[in-house]
């Protein structure tokens, strides 16, 4: 549409200015700001519903057993206990998000130490915990397997008996890869190969060859809100959840698909989530607490304690990385090969993909001519894995990066140098063969390392590093949006997307805004649970300003499509003689131009409401990547190893920032949490225990933990979301290990080839 | 949580008349912060909890010339100048008072590091020496403050120096009828230097990995007195005598400070976890102690100087 | 396969205490300006008590064990970790919640500087922020940014990385420094050497 075009072309002309009545790059608060500093913001377990119980569970304490029997009896007659159930009370449903894998409760044997065997709703949390201890379950011990190398030998014992029975979803389509599950690998959940060249000609060509592996153990998380849930089932049918699921529409789709009811039975209803990070994707206790709910006739509440959340909740995949890179005489790469083993855990059912797709950037941010990466997803008898923040990447980018600034100091090259003799340039095809645009990996190679003062005298024991990380903004699936113009040119969005902190209501709140040229507090964004809004894939893989805002982008021009064709049915002119300008809409024929305030003026026409909906799918291969590159700096007192750091300088190339305010918000809380990964996290995991088993053992950072922090931003016009912005909500987490590893070794010469660095 | 019965006794008599009642059933409770978790846990199951918020006068602090009207537990002091806290008196309060920063900065410094300022503003000194978690901060500073721990039952009134104070991992001298009722500071010898560190590598919510609290004391330039403590170097806090004996009339050059300081190594015996692994935290005993002398004799110097 | 079976008899041995408590006690309060009374079982945890029994769910709870600080408030004046205190012992005592921070429509200082500055993302962290820094302005009108990170370091932030809950607070304090306050304690020393952003050397 003609208006549409060049209202974002004006927009880009507008954009060195960003000036008056431009909502767009403010720094607007969060639109739910009130809320959530007054305790008004309802999270699950907020919810309170009439008759509602509270639901528990009775989890495994060996990593592989059969279970034998299960003796609930006594359980069951206790006082204010209204359900106690087992597996036998449910019918035989696999859940999962890719793999259907996981039962809702264990089914004759548990393979992980946590897993749920018996589920009760009682009255109380103490009455619930007092009829789980009347429970009596007989297991009889298997062998079990904690390490990923062992889990693949010959004699491994196997914790999926047929693998490759289990149903799944479509496989994703990963760029180059060839994917297969259930391999003929003892315990291999999915292999997937990453081809791009002939590595054989491409090490056949290199003057120096290097090979070193990296070890990744588990992180969490972290999310200060543990996963909780309602379920509610009304007589005659329809159930109704609230839930810490980021996804609302998805988690519909697999609850229905799960119980093989239609989807329309099923109303998973908005809450505010207290920290997703990735680890909200799955479905959790969901299921599980419905068939509680069905059983007794009452709502239930399911919340997670932290000792759960660490022991059973779903985090990231501890990895073993074997970087193979070869080297021409100048210093450039001529092929690399990389193997990733990932630790999945007892199921494969907490992801959303066939493998671990940060798995793919074992590349790095380089010219790589020859490539070829293979990716394991293993099972253990361990805490299944999730999705955390850039899933897979953090991981392989430690290795990369390292391997990265250990070739650099063999090959006696300064890691900078190194780094920008290979990095991609515009002219550059990507390491598996991508075409990129407005490729900015040296811009940010050099900005970080000029605001770092890369090159400036260091004190004794003093050490820079540097990391660097890429990635495609995302953009699967379908997003939609709502849009209704009322009273008083009040206009209401309604997303079906679920707030998980980072935003995304406001920047909606600044687009429709900037779309229609009216005041920020004209607009409200109002989450609809899955009947009033309209599908939404939700928050994911930094998918939501892109996909989201587009899709606000779209219903807001639908709906100026209405107000003209009303301009035209009123003024009875020809629609094509109606046009849309500046701060007001204009209608023009033959002989006369009038200035109509067509939001006002639809009112005082009793037009209103009107309410136009529009969704959006992004075409794939936008061909944008955006660039991180961090550097550390540290210093180590060589007496005691104490690593403090003292600086970090993190350099994004970014699209139009539409709010400052949250884009930094971003930036900061990933670097952090890279932080955490890098020196004070570690979910300790002996004997396929977790024993890291609350936050005072699990260290997450703290606000004395933090160095001074330098933002760099690069920003250039060109990304796939609106007003080609890009994305950054998986980027500075990235690349901050490595960068503090690479410090350290500049410092001390010690390299820590595993984390976290201490 | 469990299931108990909560009493709250309105002066010292009750209380101690009925721990005497219930004796290994009870529990007292002052802050809770130890105590909830460890019950959370289900690791310590008492039938009566006995609510020790109404003592107020366990609430006081003094210098050693006690106010007559004050009606609180006295004791003989040798000399005028020591510090009687009430056991009862937060770790916020000991941070913030004026008379510990006067009459005992090494218990102002090492309170200030202990946990979050909710534990703090909860935590009390009487609580922190019952709980007897090894890590914890109080501990070696008040050994090094030669501090002493006055214990009282419905039948006796009993005093145990800091350093005989703890017996085990979580355990001390109290008895199940007892309850602490004050800390005694005596007067600090003058010319005194005084250092807490504790060694936080990885956060600073946390526990000490190893941590050190010394006093050394001069006459003309050499060593006239000196304590050394340490704590989460083993099960209990350490006093390490054998290194005070051997700095003792010595001048505290950096050479005489590190020698002693490595003795510590034979002494302590830590537990391994995610914090360390048992040598490496021996290897840390040996530096913080080294550190903890150094700033310790630099202050004295100071004030000799001064 | 078949063999000696282990019976798990889920971790309670014989000496285990019941959890459901038959005492039942009266306590009165003040909270949030109310005067309240309420019937509770003796080993009611205050956070519940204040959640559930009170139904103000604005203090979150976290980790459980006190250490994440979501479920801070303040008993009088003080702030303590709900999820490790007793509801008795909120008994004669004045408790403030986030609930009560604001009077009326407008609000106070530091909720209004949280929501200017991104002082908060997903919420969950912040009443018990926004309540330990009201209990540090209280004491400390006039902190600086290392008193504000030192004082803060017991409340856990996974969203932000702290930096502009910082701000927040220090932009709080600057607002409210025309207004009358009681008089200060003195102000605390910062924690370890104090270098700017820097964690504490040894």
């Amino acid at each position: 549409m003609a208006t549409a075009e060049v209202w974002l072309q004006r927009l880009r002309l507008q954009d060195a200015g960003m000036a008056v009545n431009s909502t767009v790059g403010q720094a607007v608060p969060h639109v739910e700001g009130r809320a959530k500093v007054t305790g008004e913001a309802k999270y699950s377990a907020d919810i309170m519903l009439p008759g509602m119980l509270w639901g528990k569970c009775l989890r495994s304490t060996f990593p592989h057993a059969c279970i034998v029997s299960i003796d609930i009896s006594r359980a069951r007659q206790l006082r204010g206990i209204h359900a106690v159930i087992t597996a036998a009370d449910l019918p035989d449903i696999l859940l999962g998000r890719f793999l259907f894998d996981c039962p809702v409760l264990a089914r004759g044997r548990v393979r992980f130490i946590g897993e749920k065997v018996v589920a009760v709703a009682a009255e109380s949390l103490d009455a619930a915990e007092a009829a789980l201890r009347l429970v009596e379950v007989e297991y009889e011990e298997l062998p079990a397997v904690f390490d990923p190398l062992q889990a693949m030998r010959e004699d491994a014992p196997r914790i999926h008996d047929y693998p490759a029975a289990y149903a799944h979803a479509e496989l994703f389509p990963l760029r180059q890869a060839d994917s297969r599950l259930a391999p003929p690998i003892p315990n291999v959940m999915s292999q997937v190969f990453y081809r791009n060249g002939d590595i054989r000609v491409g090490f056949a060509q290199a003057s120096r060859i290097f090979e070193h592996t990296y070890f990744v153990p588990p992180v969490h998380q972290g999310y200060i809100e543990p996963h909780a849930c309602v379920a509610s089932v009304e007589p005659g049918g329809r159930i109704d959840f609230w839930l810490s699921n980021k996804t609302p529409f998805i988690a519909r789709s697999q609850i229905a698909a799960a119980l093989r009811i239609p989807e329309d039975r099923v109303r998973v209803n908005p809450v505010v989530i207290g920290g997703d990070f990735g680890g909200k994707g799955s479905l959790m206790d969901a299921v599980l607490c419905y068939f509680l709910a069905k059983s007794c006739g009452r709502p239930v509440k399911m919340v997670m304690t932290y000792t759960e959340e660490l022991m059973a909740g779903n985090p990231r995949h501890s990895a073993v990385i074997t970087h193979r890179t070869g080297i021409d005489r100048d210093g450039r790469i001529t092929a690399r090969q990389a193997k990733i083993i990932f630790n999945c855990g007892a199921y494969g059912a907490f992801t959303p993909l066939q493998t671990v797709h940060g798995g793919s950037h074992a590349g790095g941010s380089y010219r790589v001519p020859n490539l070829e990466i293979e990716a394991l997803r293993v099972y253990t008898n361990t805490v299944p894995r999730g999705h955390m923040r850039a899933p897979g990447a953090p991981q392989t980018v430690f290795a990369v990066e390292s391997h990265m600034d250990m070739i650099a100091h063999e090959i006696g090259l300064d890691p900078l140098e190194f780094r920008l003799r290979n990095v991609l340039t515009e002219a550059d095809k990507g390491p598996l063969g991508e075409r990129w645009q407005h490729v900015r990996g040296q811009q940010v190679l050099a900005a970080a390392a000029k605001a770092a003062g890369w090159d400036s005298a260091k004190r004794p024991c003093v050490g820079r590093g540097i990391g660097i990380y890429d990635r495609e903004p995302g953009g699967f699936g379908q997003s939609s949006a709502t849009l209704t113009l009322g009273a008083d040119s009040k206009l209401t969005l309604v997303t079906g997307a679920a707030d998980t902190g980072t935003g995304s209501y406001t920047v909606l709140q600044q687009i429709v805004a900037q779309e229609l040229q009216v005041p920020l507090e004209s607009v409200t964004v109002v989450q609809g649970n899955t009947d009033t809004a309209l599908f939404e894939v939700g928050a994911g893989g930094s998918r939501l300003t892109h996909t989201a805002g587009q899709a606000a982008i779209v219903v807001v021009g639908e709906l100026k499509q209405a107000l003209l064709d009303l301009a035209a049915q009123y003024f009875a002119i020809e629609k094509a003689h109606v046009r849309s300008v500046r701060d007001a809409f204009v209608t023009i024929d033959g002989r006369r131009t009038q200035r109509v305030e067509l939001l006002q003026w639809a009112a005082e026409l009793r037009a209103i409401p009107i309410t136009r909906t529009a969704t959006y799918t992004p075409k794939p291969g936008a061909g944008i990547t955006c660039f991180a590159a961090q550097i550390a700096e540290v210093e180590v007192d060589p007496e005691t190893g104490q690593i403090t750091l003292c600086k970090l300088v993190t350099a994004h190339d970014v699209g139009t920032v539409i709010n400052p305010l949250t884009h930094q918000g971003q930036i900061e809380g990933g670097v952090v949490q890279g932080i955490g990964q890098a020196l004070t996290e570690h979910l300790v995991v002996r004997d396929g225990a977790v024993t890291s088993l609350n936050l005072g053992d699990y260290k997450l950072p703290t606000a004395m933990d933090i160095p001074g922090l330098t933002t760099v931003l690069i920003e250039t016009n060109a990304g796939p979301a609106p007003y080609a912005g890009k994305a950054i909500g998986e980027m500075s987490n990235v690349a901050v290990p490595a960068a503090i590893a690479n410090a350290v070794f500049d410092a001390v010469g010690v390299r820590l080839i595993d984390l976290p660095i201490t | 949580m469990i299931a108990f019965t909560y009493i709250e006794p309105a002066n010292i008599e009750e209380a101690l008349n009925t721990l005497a009642q219930y004796g290994d059933e009870a529990k007292p409770i002052a802050g809770g912060t130890g105590l909830i978790n460890l019950m959370k846990q289900q690791l310590v199951q008492p039938g009566y909890l006995i609510g020790l918020r109404r003592l107020s006068e366990l609430k006081a602090m003094s210098s050693s010339v006690p106010s007559p009207d004050q009606g609180k537990a006295r004791w003989e002091s040798s000399a005028p100048g020591g510090l009687g806290i009430g056991s009862l008196c937060t770790l916020r309060t000991l941070e913030t008072s004026p008379l510990i920063r006067q009459y005992a900065p090494l218990l102002a410094e090492a309170t200030r590091q202990v946990g979050t300022i909710r534990i703090r503003s909860m935590a009390t000194i009487g609580g922190a020496l019952a709980h007897a978690d090894p890590s914890e901060d109080l501990p070696p500073a008040m050994i090094a403050l030669d501090a002493r721990v006055q214990l009282r039952s419905r039948t006796r009134v009993r005093e145990i120096p800091a350093a005989e104070f703890f017996t085990g991992y979580y355990e001390t001298v109290i008895q199940p009828d007892e309850l602490v009722t004050e800390v005694a500071i005596p007067p600090q010898p003058p010319v005194t230097g005084v250092a807490y560190i504790k060694f936080l590598p990885q956060t600073q919510n946390d526990y000490a990995t190893v941590a050190a609290a010394a006093r050394l004391g001069l006459q003309a330039d050499r060593i006239s007195d000196v304590r050394v403590a340490l704590g989460a170097v083993g099960a209990t806090p350490l006093r390490a005598r054998k290194l005070e004996d051997h700095l003792y009339g010595q001048i505290p050059t950096s050479a005489a400070l590190r020698h002693a300081a490595e003795l510590v190594a034979d002494m302590v015996d830590p537990i391994a976890d995610f914090r360390g692994s048992a040598s490496y935290k021996r290897e840390m005993a040996v530096v913080i102690t080294r550190r903890a002398l150094t700033q310790a004799a630099a202050m004295a110097q100071c004030r000799r100087a001064g | 396969m078949r063999g000696s079976g282990t019976i798990q008899v889920n971790r309670c041995g014989p000496q285990s205490r019941p959890l459901v408590s038959g005492d039942m006690r009266t306590i009165s309060l003040t909270i949030n300006r109310n005067r309240v009374t309420s019937e509770i079982p003796d080993n009611r945890l205050l956070i519940d008590f204040i959640r559930y029994d009170l139904g103000l769910t604005g203090t979150k709870e976290g980790c459980g064990v006190g250490v994440c600080g979501a479920c801070t408030v303040l008993l009088d004046n003080q702030p303590i970790s709900s999820c490790i205190a007793l509801a008795v012992v909120s008994d004669g005592c004045e408790i403030t919640t986030i609930e009560g921070l604001a009077e009326g429509e407008p609000l106070h200082a530091l909720q209004q500087a949280f929501v200017d500055r991104g002082g908060f993302q997903c919420g969950i962290c912040t009443p018990g922020q926004i309540l330990a820094a009201k209990a540090l302005l209280d004491s400390n009108p006039h902190p600086t940014r290392e008193q504000i990170q030192a004082w803060m370091m017991g409340n856990l932030c996974r969203c932000t990385g702290y930096y502009k809950i910082i701000e927040s607070i220090y932009a709080a304090a600057r607002t409210t420094s025309g207004e009358s306050r009681k008089q200060a304690t003195p102000s605390d020393p910062p924690r370890g050497q104090g270098e700017g952003f820097r964690r504490g050397r040894i």
